[in-house]
């Protein structure tokens, strides 16, 4: 009948927090929701990266996989980046974009990874590292994207790159624009992205 | 007045494609919306019936393939035709495209004329 | 303060569109053409009162070192963030209508539902929304007699919840509360100041927790309807997407999350399914625990 208030606190308040042991083990249980608890309640806990890492290459629930590394992107370090950075490659369009997405958020050390991922053989990979860099937020975003435009050989990176770097785009890129048509001609999209761009 | 071209919702993350798109779809007669990624693209299209989507596949929040399972499923139920256009052309894509509910497959860069005859050829029978 | 040193009318149509694509990413809110005059004024504004004297570099610093000052003042400035009674109503009108007639019949119908329903008004700020959603179902709502309504009230700054407590209001925030819900429900304190009846006061459980932290927001769970309005705007990309973790979590499957009117979760989280009812965009926790 009507309104109730709720003076006791819901009996979870008393109830202990369950221990980080508790939530690694978890992070493997059969219930998708209980590892998503799980990876969400070890924000914060160092030891926990390397497991946290091993379930985003094991997790097939989108869901599940979203907490992981909503969990992971807070911990900017060396390990994450290089773990997650290999998720670029996937196969799996739902793990690299998400792992793209929290790249961006890493702006400590995700620099130190970028000169392999532009050097990587597979052009996806470049493509996937320009839509990292179009959101991280570090200086030299700019620098490297204004490199793959000048130097990457495929066509679908530096249009990707171009875009990346349209919202900081300077006078002094114009030149490095007409550069990129010339160097591909016969490619009708970044014609016309470079024609909108300088106008 | 209103506008009684197909309607056509461009999904894709680069602001330069989606202009692209679009430019080339509005010369090709059709009304064109734009979402910036699936979850988007999903919203959009719970307020308005599109005659067709043009999706791309790497985006952020809810990539392509995912943009179109969920198009198709109940909670959107879009019967309109998907058209994917993605940069990736490792073998298997085009299945999984597929798979999740598009109609065609194609790698970018597409040029002028073959979206625009692709866009009216999907759409053919909607009143222009 | 000083007229030197400001962009003036000086933002250029290009200048204009980068701020406009960069805030719409930030915070899903977009603002047409004819906004103009209104957002250069704002910018202005913020440009003045921080240490840059140019757009770009205070574009530039607002964007590459996400500075979460500025980007706080930059929203201060071009949204309502000022709370009050019945704001943004048709999202309440949603509720009585459409979403609890679902919520209960999810739970069995209203002969069959096992416990309270549970309502969570985070941010609370200093009352009005959580109160708003009490008025409106003593006034309006049938089925209040014969179903328990909890609601609950969270907010981070003690200060705001505090005065939510008090109750004591101004003509600013009860300007939308029709007279004869006035006279059955305030109290007139004087000096323009009414003050909330005892029985809504007290029926209106409040918390003090930060929506970030799991932890914190781990008591709480089973909600059946969330309004989470005007604050996931001011949060940077990981914040908003724990805050969405944390919501989820605090909802019982099915559950429907209100957010503000400019925003969208479509820039935050794909982890809740949107449903278009008659009056807009709402999200839904999917039902299965898995999809
Ligand atoms: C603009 S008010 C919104 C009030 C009400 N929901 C409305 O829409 O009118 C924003 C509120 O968010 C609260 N807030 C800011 N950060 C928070 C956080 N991390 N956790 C909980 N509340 C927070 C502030 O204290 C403030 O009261």
């Amino acid at each position: 009948m009507g309104l109730v208030r709720r003076n006791a606190p819901p009996p979870e308040e008393t109830a202990a927090p369950p221990t980080t042991g508790t939530l690694m083990r978890q992070l493997d249980d059969a219930d998708p929701d209980c590892r998503r608890e799980a990876a969400l309640g070890l924000g914060g806990v160092a030891e926990a990266v390397p497991a946290l890492l091993r379930r985003v290459a094991a997790e097939t629930d989108p869901l599940v996989r979203d907490a992981v590394l909503t969990t992971l992107a807070a911990h900017d370090t060396a390990a994450v980046a290089t773990g997650l950075g290999g998720h670029l490659a996937s196969d799996d369009a739902g793990l690299r974009t998400a792992a793209a997405e929290a790249l961006a958020t890493m702006p400590v050390s995700v620099p130190a990874i970028i000169p392999g991922l532009l050097a990587d053989p597979d052009h996806d990979v470049r493509v996937m590292t320009a839509m990292v860099l179009a959101d991280l937020p570090h200086p030299g975003s700019q620098t490297w994207l204004a490199q793959m435009i000048a130097e990457d050989d495929h066509p679908n990176v530096v249009t990707a790159a171009i875009d990346a770097l349209l919202p900081s785009l300077e006078l002094e890129h114009h030149d490095l624009l007409r550069a990129a048509v010339q160097r591909f001609p016969d490619d009708p999209f970044l014609r016309f992205t470079v024609e909108a761009a300088l106008r | 007045m209103t506008d009684n071209r197909p309607k056509v919702l461009v999904v894709d993350d680069a602001a330069t494609v989606r202009l692209y798109h679009r430019t080339l779809l509005d010369e090709a007669g059709f009304e064109v919306a734009e979402a910036a990624n699936g979850l988007e693209a999903v919203e959009a299209a719970l307020s308005t019936a599109f005659d067709l989507f043009v999706v791309d596949v790497n985006m952020p929040k809810m990539n392509g393939y995912t943009c179109v399972e969920t198009l198709r499923s109940e909670t959107v139920g879009t019967p309109a035709p998907v058209l994917m256009i993605s940069t990736e052309d490792r073998p298997g894509d085009a299945d999984r495209a597929y798979a999740a509910g598009a109609n065609l497959y194609l790698v970018k860069p597409v040029n002028a004329e073959r979206l625009a005859r692709v866009a009216r050829m999907l759409t053919a029978g909607v009143a222009a | 303060m000083t007229s030197a040193a400001t962009t003036g009318a000086g933002l250029s149509q290009a200048d204009f569109e980068k701020f406009r694509d960069y805030f719409y990413k930030r915070t899903g809110i977009q603002f047409t053409s004819a906004k103009r005059y209104f957002v250069d004024k704002r910018i202005d504004a913020c440009i003045r009162n921080s240490q840059f004297d140019t757009f770009t570099s205070w574009f530039a610093a607002l964007r590459l070192n996400d500075r979460s000052d500025l980007l706080q003042e930059l929203i201060n400035q071009l949204t309502v963030n000022e709370t009050y009674f019945l704001r943004e109503d048709y999202q309440f009108d949603s509720m009585l209508r459409t979403v609890l007639p679902d919520v209960l019949a999810l739970r069995g119908g209203p002969n069959r539902i096992v416990g309270p329903l549970k309502i969570l008004s985070l941010p609370c700020s200093t009352g009005e929304e959580p109160y708003s959603i009490a008025l409106r179902l003593l006034e309006e709502w049938d089925l209040i007699d014969r179903i328990d309504v909890e609601i609950h009230g969270a907010d981070i700054d003690s200060d705001v919840l505090s005065r939510a407590r008090h109750a004591s209001y101004g003509e600013r925030s009860l300007q939308r509360v029709p007279a004869k819900w006035r006279e059955k429900y305030f109290t007139p304190l004087g000096a323009g100041r009414f003050q909330l009846d005892e029985g809504i006061r007290g029926a209106v459980t409040l918390h003090q927790v930060n929506i970030c932290d799991t932890l914190a927001m781990r008591p709480f769970r089973e909600f059946d309807v969330i309004f989470c309005r005007n604050v996931l705007i001011y949060f940077d990309e990981l914040s908003s997407r724990r805050a969405a973790e944390n919501l989820y979590g605090a909802m019982r499957p099915g559950g429907y999350l209100f957010l503000g009117h400019s925003e969208s979760m479509s820039r935050i989280s794909p982890i809740f399914t949107p449903t278009r009812l008659p009056e807009g965009i709402v999200y839904q926790r999917p039902i299965g625990a898995n999809r």
